[in-house]
């Protein structure tokens, strides 16, 4: 297995991994969401600006886990791809290698069929490979997208908490753990798109 | 890749083996091709590390398009883990393998050839006019597996049965029977597991004419050898690992 293969079969690998984790941070968003919408209803109109803010960042958790749901999807048919364009490239070296060790054979010239279609169907697997890869890198964009909402909902958490009296500190708490998870998503998905981003289409 | 012409009449018969450029670590086998005026079987074509240099052997004597059927005695990857790269080169082909096996050596990937399974009690390969008898050797050694008997060329594929583990350099048929025999006895004790299947086998075999028994490993017997081959055999015990 060539070092490009190997990387590659590292970097969809990697994807899954680190969208397992985005996964398990957006379902803490969500949960967070519900405590802090039990809080504010609790605080009644102390927390008025707050309880719009949870809704909101429950709706943000929602669709992170739907589009990691959806990329996972995606990255299993990117691993398939990445095995389906090794199996073609051994294929490929190996007709080559018979082709060459055949030279004076007096058939050798009918090996020129498979090798050619070998080389074409080896480069079409690459092809579609950076097809999927492109579009993959626009959904985890999207994911980024939510992260950076999520960190500014937190920020105007904090200020809507600091008028909630006694329920400042439980608000903000709140608003921490939204701003910490949005920025573990946000590492995380950046480390994807990175991995992914040497095999994008030019 | 040594080849030797092994039958020329109507048709022909090539075995290829001591492939020099083989890895160490893999053991070594003896594939054979039967050539007719359009087409070509290859019997046991090895696994993937032979991949190469099997298909450029067979290139001394067909083209591409005319390697149209495969057999694969047994399940075995020094027997067939090539088979995912013959179906990557080969348009219109088939192989003829155990039924019992489809499932199993369909993980190799088998898309475009097409599996013909053999049932249990065997059958025929055609090859234009050419008909070769598909002989059962279950549990010798695999549960299911088949020989092949030419009864033109008088030639019997065996498989796995009368192999033998062999230098690079060691001639192609056995030339002292009794001096072969200690290459072959652990072979056969270990890797055969059944003293009634062999037992069946030879009493079917003795019923065929055979010039030349053609194992997967090691030298080929023929003549008076083969003879002394079924008889060894019949006297060994077999399966003693339990
Ligand atoms: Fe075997
Ligand atoms: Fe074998």
């Amino acid at each position: 297995m060539t070092n490009q293969t190997k990387s590659q079969f590292i970097a969809v690998a990697s994807i899954t991994s680190e969208l397992s984790a985005v996964m398990v941070v957006a379902k803490e968003i969500s949960l967070a969401a519900a405590n802090a919408k039990a809080i504010a209803f609790r605080a009644g109109d102390k927390a008025k600006g707050f309880q719009p803010i949870t809704d909101f960042i429950n709706e943000l958790a929602k669709e992170t886990i739907e589009l990691v749901t959806n990329i996972n999807i995606y990255a299993l048919v990117l691993y398939r791809l990445t095995v389906d364009e090794y199996q073609k490239t051994v294929a490929y070296n190996k007709f080559e290698l018979a082709a060459k060790m055949a030279e004076d054979a007096p058939y050798a010239k009918s090996m020129q069929e498979p090798v050619d279609h070998a080389r074409l169907s080896m480069q079409d697997c690459q092809r579609q490979f950076k097809r999927d890869v492109s579009q993959l890198l626009g959904q985890l964009e999207a994911v980024m997208h939510h992260a950076r909402a999520a960190r500014v909902i937190a920020a105007n958490s904090r200020i809507e908490a600091s008028q909630a009296g006694e329920y400042l500190q439980s608000l903000q708490a709140v608003a921490e753990s939204v701003d910490k998870a949005a920025h573990t998503i946000h590492d995380n998905v950046q480390r994807c798109r990175i991995a992914l981003s040497i095999y994008r289409n030019s | 890749m040594k080849t030797t012409k092994i039958y020329e009449g109507s048709h022909q018969w090539i075995m290829f083996g001591r492939d020099e450029g083989k890895p160490n670590n893999v053991i070594d086998t003896n594939q054979y091709v039967v050539r007719t005026a359009n087409r070509c079987l290859l019997l046991d074509p090895g696994g993937a590390e032979l991949f190469a240099p099997m298909m450029a052997a067979v290139l001394h004597h067909a083209p591409v398009d005319q390697i149209t059927d495969l057999f694969a005695s047994h399940q075995d990857p020094d027997v067939i883990s090539s088979l995912g790269l013959w179906d990557q080169a080969l348009t219109n082909a088939k192989l003829h393998a155990p039924a019992i096996w489809e499932g199993f050596l369909r993980h190799y990937s088998c898309e475009s050839i097409e599996y013909v399974a053999i049932p249990d009690n065997g059958g025929t390969i055609k090859l234009e006019s050419v008909e070769l008898q598909i002989i059962p050797a279950h549990y010798l050694h695999s549960s299911g597996n088949f020989h092949i008997y030419d009864p033109q060329a008088k030639i019997l594929m065996s498989g796995d049965v009368g192999g033998a583990i062999e230098g690079p350099d060691a001639p192609v048929f056995v030339e002292n029977f009794a001096a072969h025999v200690e290459k072959m006895r652990y072979w056969h004790q270990r890797w055969m597991p059944s003293n009634q299947a062999k037992r069946v086998w030879i009493e079917r075999v003795r019923n065929l004419d055979i010039d030349i028994l053609a194992p997967q490993h090691g030298r080929m017997f023929k003549g008076d050898d083969v003879k002394r081959f079924l008889d060894w055999f019949d006297a060994l015990q077999v399966g003693i690992a339990v």
